[in-house]
């Protein structure tokens, strides 16, 4: 991939293993991507597929097990407990479950006061006018919230609060992890429209992860896809939609559930979902999809493809589209 | 058109519950009709009163927490709410199903699928009168039942555990259960949504199928209006323990009425990607204290005056189309 200057966070390679009495689960394996500052890197594929496991090793919950990342010109080779202080304030997460995520015996007020006291200890002991300052930017009136405790407002409220909490720090980076898959479509919409104006106001690049096309169509400059720890597909988010390539992409395309004709006539119609996902632990020689693959041929089973980009951009992991020369 | 005694009628369904904090008034008038051989959709957010609606009609309600304070719900003419408790296993047993959401919950972890299975079909035989079949006819009848739902190799399928079996295998063994030869109405409470869509896709294509071949009721419940515009012929949008709107699924995609069915199709993210409304302000209602009136009226774009006294009821705006709302009083 092209690496420009500004590029704000370079992954290269990487891998991630977890080691468990059944086998090696190889949740993320050797994938490379590279996010410019300010864009919306979207992250998409169905459960399983390591989508996860990428975000939280970039945030530092797990330390890599191969491969290198990069933040600007910092290493994210190790987890939080060997980060400096300067890049975990750079690097935040938002949550799936704000259910879980926010600390039921912590009033909001203490749950956000907890990283100003850790990164902007300027403010010194007086922290009511800040914490204020970020409910209000997550449009919550703080009069109304501030001491209340999580169980008493509901699911999208909590996902306010733990953005604010996200957004405490000032990062630059922030992954959001389903941020609203837990959450109406109503509710859904509110949160979404509260993140684009987010990132347009703070200058913010967003790792955007769901398990949703319509959303992430609506959300996304660039799209990668991922299946079984690799990626399969990257593409700008217009292409991806209209010219998908890689065969999952059309199948997964083709199984969203749609509430108009219009968008209808955009699904791939000849390609219908077959098989299930295989288990990450066993996971199928050669290109990972084939046992599913309408399109499959001989070579598929025996050698994994590699990534070609087929048009400025938009790359591809399929034996269809060999590389020039190959 | 079909003049019949439709398959299952809901009258004004009331259902409360009560709590520490008082009493929540879940349901408040619910109606809902389902002809035979009709697919019907029951679309609504969390917490509309979606599942409290189907556990009414397999009375299995939470007691004594939750009451039935007012209404019917007639099972070919017969009034559920009033038959005697013997009855009700029979009914269960015999014409209705029903599929939910988490099949690891409604299927037993220490039995095996063939014995479930296999229990199932048996009372379902007892219940239609037939006895003395041996244990291998009715194993290979769950057999095919599961073949049915597209289940490779059903016959290890039969010996295995439901942890054993991945989500989508499990919710396969589940509508294996529900489509058993005898049932008339299918009661399916979010089948898909803990599973990955293509997964979903497979699974619901195949319901559809086996729906259609069988001539079996549906009742889907769902959050995905995309879901239900694929499956169903008829849609029912719950809010806040109402049926706000009525009509023909396609109809209600080309020209939906009520304020809040506009406010939530303009919510969902389109595939063609024109950006996001800006969702519907507020929240819903606290059953507690449900607001005055028409139980939207507070988070309404187009609220008058009568909104906030009465609950509207009802008004037809043609071919079948009925909208609870007063904007169309006529």
């Amino acid at each position: 991939m092209t690496v420009m200057n500004e590029d704000i966070l370079r992954v290269k390679g990487l891998v991630k293993h977890f080691f468990t009495r059944l086998g090696t689960v190889r949740a993320v394996d050797n994938v490379s991507f590279a996010i410019r500052r300010g864009e919306t890197f979207g992250l998409v594929g169905e459960s399983g597929s390591g989508k996860t496991t990428v975000a939280h090793t970039l945030v530092g919950i797990y330390k890599p097990t191969g491969g290198e990342a990069y933040f600007r010109d910092q290493s994210l080779g190790e987890d939080f407990s060997h980060r400096s202080k300067a890049l975990k304030k750079n690097i935040r997460i938002v949550f799936q479950d704000p259910g879980s995520s926010l600390n039921p015996r912590w009033s909001i007020k203490q749950i956000l006061e907890l990283p100003l006291r850790i990164h902007r200890t300027s403010y010194g002991k007086n922290h009511v006018e800040a914490v204020s300052e970020l409910l209000r930017m997550v449009e919550l009136p703080p009069e109304e919230y501030l001491y209340k405790y999580p169980q008493a407002i509901g699911g999208g409220e909590k996902q306010m609060v733990a953005i604010a909490r996200a957004l405490a720090t000032e990062p630059d980076f922030v992954a959001l992890d389903e941020p609203t898959s837990a959450l109406d479509v109503s509710i859904q919409a509110k949160i979404i429209k509260l993140l684009t104006r987010l990132q347009k106001k703070l200058d913010l690049t967003y790792l955007f992860i769901t398990h949703d096309l319509s959303l992430m169509r609506n959300m996304a400059n660039r799209v990668a896809i991922m299946y079984l720890g690799k990626i399969a597909e990257v593409a700008p988010t217009r292409e991806f939609f209209q010219k998908p390539l890689h065969p999952y992409t059309n199948m997964l395309l083709s199984s969203i559930p749609v509430t108009s004709d219009e968008e209808e006539k955009l699904k791939p119609k000849q390609i219908r979902s077959t098989g299930e996902i295989p288990s990450p632990v066993n996971i199928p020689p050669g290109c990972s999809f084939h046992l599913r693959c309408p399109r499959c041929m001989d070579i598929c089973s025996r050698l994994d493809p590699v990534m070609t980009e087929k048009e400025a951009g938009h790359w591809v992991r399929c034996h269809l589209y060999p590389a020039a020369g190959q | 058109m079909r003049t019949q005694v439709p398959l299952l009628e809901i009258k004004n369904l009331h259902v409360q519950f009560k709590v520490f904090e008082g009493v929540l008034k879940v349901l408040n008038g619910v109606n809902i009709v389902i002809r035979e051989k009709e697919k019907v959709g029951l679309v609504g957010e969390t917490g509309c009163g979606k599942t409290t609606t189907i556990k009414s009609v397999l009375r299995i309600l939470p007691s004594p927490q939750a009451k039935i304070t007012g209404g019917q719900i007639f099972y070919r003419g017969r009034d559920i709410l009033t038959m005697q408790p013997r009855e009700i296993p029979g009914l269960r047993r015999g014409e209705l199903s029903a599929i939910f959401q988490d099949p690891l919950a409604s299927l037993n972890p220490v039995f095996t699928v063939g014995q479930q299975l296999g229990d199932i079909l048996k009372h379902s035989m007892k219940h239609q009168g037939v006895k003395g079949i041996s244990k291998k006819e009715i194993r290979s009848k769950a057999a095919d039942l599961l073949r049915e739902t597209g289940m490779p190799d059903p016959e290890r399928i039969l010996k295995t555990y439901p942890v054993q079996l991945s989500g989508g295998m499990r919710q396969r063994v589940c509508i294996s259960e529900a489509l058993r030869a005898t049932v008339k109405l299918l009661l399916a409470d979010e089948p898909t949504t803990n599973l990955d869509v293509t997964i979903q896709d497979q699974i619901l294509r195949r319901l559809d199928d086996l729906v259609e071949e069988r001539g079996t009721s549906i009742l889907l419940i769902s959050h995905s209006l995309g879901i239900v515009r694929d499956l169903t012929e008829r849609v029912y949008i719950m809010y806040a323990g109402t049926i706000v709107e009525t009509t023909r699924t396609r109809r209600l995609f080309e020209n939906p009425l009520h304020p809040y069915t506009k406010a939530l199709l303009k919510t969902i993210p389109k595939l063609t990607g024109k950006g996001l409304s800006e969702g519907i302000r507020g929240r819903i209602p606290n059953y507690l204290n449900p607001p005055q009136g028409c139980r939207f009226h507070p988070r309404c774009d187009s609220a008058m005056n009568i909104c906030r006294k009465e609950n509207p009821p009802g008004f037809s705006a043609g071919n079948d189309h009925v909208a609870a709302c007063w904007l169309f009083r006529g």
